[in-house]
């Protein structure tokens, strides 16, 4: 038998439509990597604040379309902007976090930041056993790379690890496992 | 209520400004639970013809439970309860209490807090200011008072806390100027309001108009439900109706018929007393319900709404 997931879990972020905000002084752009098209949408659809497209991860690729920073260097960038900022996020799900977590420690509050829908099904995966923590994961179950436990996808997102929590997928009986994995969405 | 209440007797009477009295609590048997800073409780007072139920900040050191300290002002549009902790409420006295609830605790994460009390509001500060000091927090009180009136404690808070402290007395002319509060924001300061609702407005739309989001500015405002046209009640479930008077809260005037209605905040901002809605329109003077469920007009928060239509059918 395999255990279910639990639906419309509640820590399970939600990614509506993101629009912007008129009254910001300053709006940032960022983006994983090459610019999305629906990042460049928004960004060529704003109108008002001094507006600023970053391309994190692709220092020395001029197709990127953007000012290129780093991960480490948002965190010095960001100290230099005023409280009146939004900041418009594109990419995968753990990169989306990650910076917000680089500008919450700058003190931007999470209703400045805004995440499109991420571009990618891949989680980040949080062992709650051995602690390890996986990138990429598509599927459930997933087989930990630091204990080697059959791990049951969850859709609990934990906002301190950044990342959804896997579980033993049977531990009345690790060995009966469903006879094929589950595609994440 | 629908938490239990506890005795307290009231260990001081003292005054503290023209118009603010502040009362020490103190424990009649267990000792008093411990609370965290800008906590409250509800203090429940037995009138002639109505009970009162009000609720004050507290105002002690919260790492020092043993009693609690409240302050009230004596309202100029007083609905029974500032006047009776006024007039009728003495030393010695025994008072029936709720434990402490906290709707306004500091963000602690914050890297700068800006601390603006209007009056009275100074309340829920005098427990902050302990633990910010503690913590070594960086911090800065703004208050604003009127010294004929209100202005409690400003001569302690100006001696402990030296150049964090700003004081503006409009009865001698000296105005806080919102505008520049907020442009000396910067990321990771949040800022916290306790004040009448004018105050915390003109601070709510500057920020919004300077694109400093809503997360970033804390109020709490314990208004009492202001008044307004009579109308029906009627309780589905036993067909009972009730009459709300034009001074009354909904609240108020079910308990007083015997109902019972799970609340905490008594002000409209805890969401504790939502009550479904079967028929009727409300007026939405709460600010829990977001805009889209009071456009529903499927619930209502009876501690401060009232009806639009002459009759409210309650899912109770």
């Amino acid at each position: 038998m395999q255990t279910e997931f639990v639906p419309g879990i509640k820590s399970r972020p939600v990614y509506g439509p993101v629009t912007i905000n008129p009254h910001s002084q300053r709006q940032i752009f960022i983006s994983e990597g090459h610019i999305t098209q629906d990042l460049l949408s928004l960004y060529d659809g704003c109108q008002q604040g001094e507006k600023t497209m970053l391309a994190a991860g692709v220092a020395g690729d001029a197709s990127a379309g953007g000012e290129v920073v780093s991960l480490e260097g948002l965190s010095d960038y960001a100290a230099t902007l005023p409280q009146s900022s939004s900041f418009y996020l594109a990419g995968t799900e753990a990169f989306m976090w990650d910076t917000a977590r680089l500008l919450n420690d700058a003190g931007f509050i999470n209703d400045q930041i805004h995440m499109l829908p991420p571009v990618s099904n891949e989680r980040r995966l949080f062992c709650t056993h051995c602690y390890t923590l996986m990138e990429h994961v598509t599927q459930s179950p997933h087989t930990c790379t630091g204990c080697g436990r059959e791990l049951l996808v969850r859709d609990h997102f934990s906002r301190i690890h950044r990342a959804y929590v896997g579980v033993q997928i049977n531990a009345e009986d690790p060995a009966d496992l469903p006879a094929e994995p589950e595609e994440l969405s | 209520m629908s938490d239990d209440l506890m005795e307290v007797r009231v260990a001081s009477v003292t005054d503290v400004a023209p118009r603010i009295r502040e009362f020490r609590l103190a424990p009649v048997a267990e000792p008093l639970p411990a609370f965290s800073p800008g906590a409250h409780v509800v203090v429940e007072m037995a009138g002639a013809d109505k009970t009162y139920r009000n609720a004050y900040s507290l105002m002690s050191d919260p790492f020092n439970p043993e009693s609690y300290g409240i302050a009230v002002r004596l309202q100029e549009e007083s609905r029974g309860g500032s006047v009776y902790m006024h007039t009728r409420v003495k030393k010695g006295d025994i008072l029936r209490i709720t434990p402490p609830a906290n709707l306004f605790a500091p963000f602690w994460a914050a890297k700068k807090h800006i601390l603006v009390a209007g009056g009275v509001g100074i309340t829920p500060f005098m427990s902050y200011l302990p633990e910010m000091q503690r913590r070594g927090a960086d911090f800065e009180l703004h208050y604003l008072f009127r010294g004929t009136q209100t202005g409690a404690y400003r001569g302690q808070l100006a001696a402990e806390l030296g150049e964090r402290f700003f004081s503006y007395d409009s009865d001698a002319g000296e105005l806080c100027d919102v505008k520049i509060l907020l442009a000396r924001m910067t990321p990771g300061t949040h800022l916290y309001i306790c004040g009448p609702e004018s105050l915390i407005q003109s601070v709510q739309a500057e920020a919004e108009a300077r694109g400093i989001p809503a997360g970033f500015i804390h109020y709490e405002e314990f208004a009492a439900p202001r008044p307004g046209k009579p109308f029906t009640v009627k309780l589905s479930g036993a067909g009972q109706e009730v009459l709300v008077d034009e001074d009354s809260s909904m609240l108020e005037a079910l308990e007083a018929a015997g109902v019972e209605v799970e609340n905490m905040c008594r002000g409209g901002v805890c969401g504790r007393c939502v009550t479904r809605v079967l028929e009727g329109t409300p007026e939405h003077r709460d600010e829990f319900l977001s805009a889209e469920e009071k456009s529903r007009n499927d619930c209502v928060m009876p501690c401060v709404s009232r009806a639009v239509s002459d009759s409210l059918t309650l899912d109770l």
